[in-house]
């Protein structure tokens, strides 16, 4: 089963996206700030992670820093963004995101995403 | 009994600021014992209820993600979303679990969009909490109304905008702001027809809050804003400004040059700033022309829009800014003029050994 | 001659009495239209805004090495998306560059500073990082100073529209930033030059990653009346004084200015020890004398935690200090004070302030001396006496008890079972455990002020703590 990290602070969101995914065959870890979605990327080498750039303390930015620089990992990255953010998003791309989601997203297109990435 | 009649002796023998003093000293000791109690009872009634708000949430949390996974392709609402819209029914009509159930409904609809989005807005409507909201409009209390028109707003009801549009002229600010959003967030740009006749300054916050709605709109096809530009209430102004850099609005230059003369300074400023983000150079030229005409913050925004549209026949007048007492106008007219010319630049720079202006020097060098 | 004494001491306390109340009332009513106007305000829509306007955090650090690099880290999570994190290393003695370079991959970056207001030079230049995860972060290091003069070197550099003035140890709520600039967005009659919002006492609080995750009140004495006096102060004091416009101070622990104000009046000075309430002071001057309307805006939400003093020495010390910044703004404004001139400034707020928080610990200390003179000459009417001090004291212990039913019915933040009825145990002891060394403490302070300049300019170099 592939394994995928998903960071983001709405526990309900999170609920919903979990279920959603492992309906699709895949096993989710869910984190709910930057630092449990770093220790659990280090702990379980997922295939894919998902993470909201505005996170408390370690930051979405810092997640994929950190993945890229520190362990030199090119794990795909999906990132979660509010609308406006576009300088953060385009900074997420320099940092080596694969692709990014704008909220609100629709959770169907984000399945569509991730079967196309992990296919 | 000896003991009370001395007391009552000793109070009644006293003058009358003491005997004031004692009546104060009863009067708080009993404030002091009832605040006791009440805080005694609030201390457990907070308690009590968020202990009953987190179980409750969790619970309904559940329930709405079951929904939203429990339809099926035959039935516009399948047998087990059924049963859990009638467990919400039963809830909603005591106020504080309706509250709780609306707060997890948007908890969700915040971050999605698409047919889970729309499913949740059918529950809304199904689970009878629009019948709630719309009530709140009807309200005498300006918080309700407000609330109701957010969650209108939130929910999508696209249906009762003359109910709300009632309140364009209300007295209270949330109440108008949350019409407008209302208007914005289900209609777009076409909901703006309310800045034609506002006469109620719009704050920067509710402006911000404007133009976050108009962006999550996918279609960015923008009415004119002519008319605005022109408008008498200078908030209105200030939006149509930031609606031209946003999407880019060329076609208001004339507009924009006009406005150059307006009385407001901070009007002067926003434009002078974004005709530079437009491109335009007439306007540079009209600044340049009356630049000692116009006030310290104008001329440094006027520098700022050089930096971006100057032009070789420009360098005349640079020159005579490098000495300029302004920081921002002397290093921006510096700046320009290394970019023009760097020969004549290196000319200048031992101009004069102002500690300033050699910093400068040494740091667009260096740059 | 005697009578008039009493009547005097009467009236003072009756008046310090009649004024607690009509501000907490004041208080209670624009808590209430507060808490309801922003209900439902949703701050997650607007922090993503690129339209938000910029503000810059300026924090002044020295010899701050054992915490910097969290404090630096949760300061750049806050929750806005418009700003910097301006680290002022001021002049520190110990290995806090080093630390932040190490951890942030900072590198000395060529940077012109429009040097509006004259502070100490820099000392080895200033940082940025090459990491982008990090490039709200701006390290300047500069020689000593002190806190006023780091301050003001932020002011220089930044270049946005709002600064946030804070301690560097102090913990912001994520979305501290946009709870403050609201004010100034909002107000479109007038012109906002600064916010404050409520300080809270974070002793014994579990503080994990940048994050304020257990509120707990601390066990010892002191810092339980801290907490219950600063829950008096900012529930039922500040917020009756925004109400009024009559706000005088902002704590130097964390509060939102107006740059281009707060720069055109020369910043904040260097020459007291009271920089946070003197800069709010001649900033409101400024602004009278030019006619303009403002206002200090001030919100009731706790927006930043921070460590109080836990023992006694450190306790007088800072209060000795506020005790002098108070004098000496004071003084150096004595024209506003009762002055039609300045509107509400002149006729209410500094009148307040010199009345009732400068001169109350001398009018205390002499009742105490007329008081022992009385004993000697066995002239006390102890029956008046204890009738006295009984309503003063009960009088305080019900303040504080309506502050914290306020506090309850607002953020209601000390959940814990039991905490209630220690709450309230302290709002009976309090009076006889803590007010004595606050007494003390000012006595201090004003003799210092009067007699010990030497000690007023050798306070310069900054402590951790500010005045609330």
């Amino acid at each position: 089963m592939k394994k995928i990290v998903l960071a983001e602070d709405n526990s309900m969101l999170s609920m919903l996206l979990k279920f959603r995914l492992e309906k699709e065959g895949y096993l989710l870890l869910i984190a709910e700030n930057g630092k449990e979605t770093i220790e659990l990327i280090e702990e379980h080498n997922p295939e894919l992670i998902l993470t909201d750039i505005m996170m408390p303390f370690v930051s979405g930015l810092e997640v994929i820093s950190h993945v890229r620089n520190k362990l030199k990992n090119q794990t795909p990255i999906i990132v979660f963004s509010a609308s406006g953010q576009e300088e953060i998003v385009l900074k997420a791309f320099k940092l080596g995101a694969t692709d990014f989601m704008s909220k609100p997203f629709s959770p169907n297109e984000l399945v569509n995403r991730v079967k196309k990435i992990l296919r | 009994m000896f003991k009370n009649n001395y007391f009552i002796d000793f109070f009644e023998n006293s003058p009358i600021i003491m005997q004031l003093v004692w009546v104060f000293i009863v009067m708080i000791i009993f404030f002091i014992m009832t605040t006791i109690a009440y805080l005694k009872y609030l201390r457990s009634f907070l308690r009590k209820n968020e202990n009953l708000k987190n179980k409750i949430e969790k619970e309904f949390e559940t329930a709405v993600i079951n929904y939203l996974y429990a339809g099926n392709e035959i039935d516009e609402v399948s047998f087990e979303q059924k049963s859990i819209i009638d467990q919400f029914k039963s809830n909603t009509s005591e106020p504080f679990k309706r509250d709780i159930l609306i707060s997890t409904l948007l908890k969700l609809n915040y971050e999605i969009s698409g047919e889970m989005a729309e499913s949740i807005h059918k529950l809304y409507i199904q689970t009878g909490l629009l019948d709630y909201s719309l009530s709140k409009l009807k309200s005498r209390k300006w918080n309700s109304i407000a609330d109701g028109i957010r969650e209108l707003t939130l929910f999508h009801v696209k249906e009762v905008q003359d109910q709300v549009k009632i309140h364009i002229n209300h007295p209270k600010t949330e109440v108008r702001i949350a019409m407008q959003l209302y208007l914005i967030n289900l209609f777009h740009f076409d909901g703006l027809d309310f800045l034609n006749n506002i006469t109620t300054p719009i704050s920067e916050w509710d402006q911000i809050q404007l133009l976050e709605a108009l962006q999550l709109n996918s279609n960015q096809r923008v009415t004119s804003i002519n008319l605005w530009l022109k408008s008498t209430n200078n908030s209105v102004v200030f939006f149509a400004l930031k609606l031209a850099k946003i999407y880019n609005q060329y076609g208001v230059r004339d507009e924009l040059i006009a406005l150059l003369d307006h009385q407001n300074i901070k009007i002067r400023i926003d434009v002078i700033h974004l005709l530079s983000y437009l491109n335009i150079i007439d306007a540079k030229i009209i600044l340049k022309n009356k630049f000692n005409e116009l006030t310290l913050e104008e001329q440094i925004a006027f520098f700022e829009m050089m930096e971006n549209l100057y032009e070789i026949k420009d360098k005349p007048f640079i020159l005579e800014h490098i000495l300029n007492p302004n920081f921002e106008i002397k290093f921006s007219a510096l700046k320009i003029l290394k970019n023009l010319n760097i020969e004549e630049f290196n000319c200048f720079k031992n101009l004069t050994l102002e500690p300033e202006f050699v910093r400068m020097v040494k740091y667009i060098e260096a740059n | 001659m005697i009578s008039i004494i009493h009547f005097l001491f009467f009236l003072y306390s009756f008046m310090i009495i009649g004024s607690y109340i009509t501000l907490g009332i004041i208080s209670v009513f624009e808590t209430v239209a507060y808490t309801q106007k922003n209900k439902f305000v949703n701050y997650n829509k607007i922090l993503s805004s690129n339209i938000s306007p910029s503000i810059s955090i300026i924090a002044p650090a020295y010899n701050e090495s054992l915490n910097i690099i969290e404090n630096v880290r949760s300061l750049l999570s806050s929750h806005y998306a418009n700003y910097d994190v301006i680290i002022i290393n001021d002049g520190s003695k110990d290995d806090s560059l080093e630390k932040l370079i190490d951890a942030y991959n900072l590198i000395c970056v060529d940077f012109l500073i429009n040097e509006q207001i004259p502070t100490q030079p820099l000392r080895k230049g200033i940082y940025k990082s090459t990491n982008p995860a990090f490039e709200k972060l701006i390290v300047v290091d500069k020689e000593n100073g002190g806190k006023a003069d780091a301050l003001n070197m932020g002011l220089n550099i930044s270049a946005n529209k709002y600064v946030a003035c804070i301690d560097v140890d102090c913990l912001l709520i994520e979305d501290a930033l946009l709870k403050l600039v609201k004010p100034f967005l909002e107000t479109t009659d007038k012109v906002v030059i600064a916010a404050g919002g409520v300080i809270r006492i974070a002793n014994s609080c579990v503080i994990k990653e940048g994050k304020l995750l257990d509120v707990n009140l601390p066990e010892k004495m002191l810092e339980k009346g801290q907490i219950l006096e600063y829950l008096r102060a900012f529930l039922l004091g500040r917020m009756a004084w925004s109400r009024l416009n009559g706000l005088l101070v902002i704590s130097g622990a964390f509060g939102l200015f107006d740059k281009k104000i707060a720069i055109e009046v020369g910043g904040y000075d260097t020459n007291t020890v009271g920089e946070d309430m003197e800069i709010i002071v001649r900033m409101r001057r400024f602004m009278e004398e030019k006619k303009l309307k403002y206002k200090v805006a001030y919100i009731p939400d706790p927006l930043c935690w921070t460590e109080a003093p836990d023992n006694y020495k450190t306790f007088i010390s800072q209060r000795n200090r506020w005790t002098r910044g108070t004098i000496e703004t004071l003084r150096k404004h004595r024209k506003i004070g009762f002055n039609r001139k300045y509107s509400s400034m002149g006729t209410l707020s500094y009148p307040y302030w010199f009345l009732f928080e400068r001169m109350a610990p001398i009018v205390e200390v002499l009742g105490v001396i007329y008081f022992a003179y009385l004993i000697f000459y066995q002239q006390v009417r102890w029956d008046y006496t204890i009738a006295f001090i009984l309503l003063a004291y009960l009088f305080t212990v019900l303040f504080s008890i309506a502050a914290i039913i306020s506090e309850e019915l607002t953020y209601h933040q000390y959940k814990k079972k039991g905490t209630g009825f220690k709450m309230i145990m302290i709002a009976f002891l309090e009076p006889f455990v803590v007010h004595p060394f606050i007494l003390y403490a000012a006595i201090v302070g004003n003799k210092d002020y009067y007699f010990n300049k030497k000690k007023k300019w050798g306070a310069m170099t900054r402590k951790g703590m500010t005045k609330a």
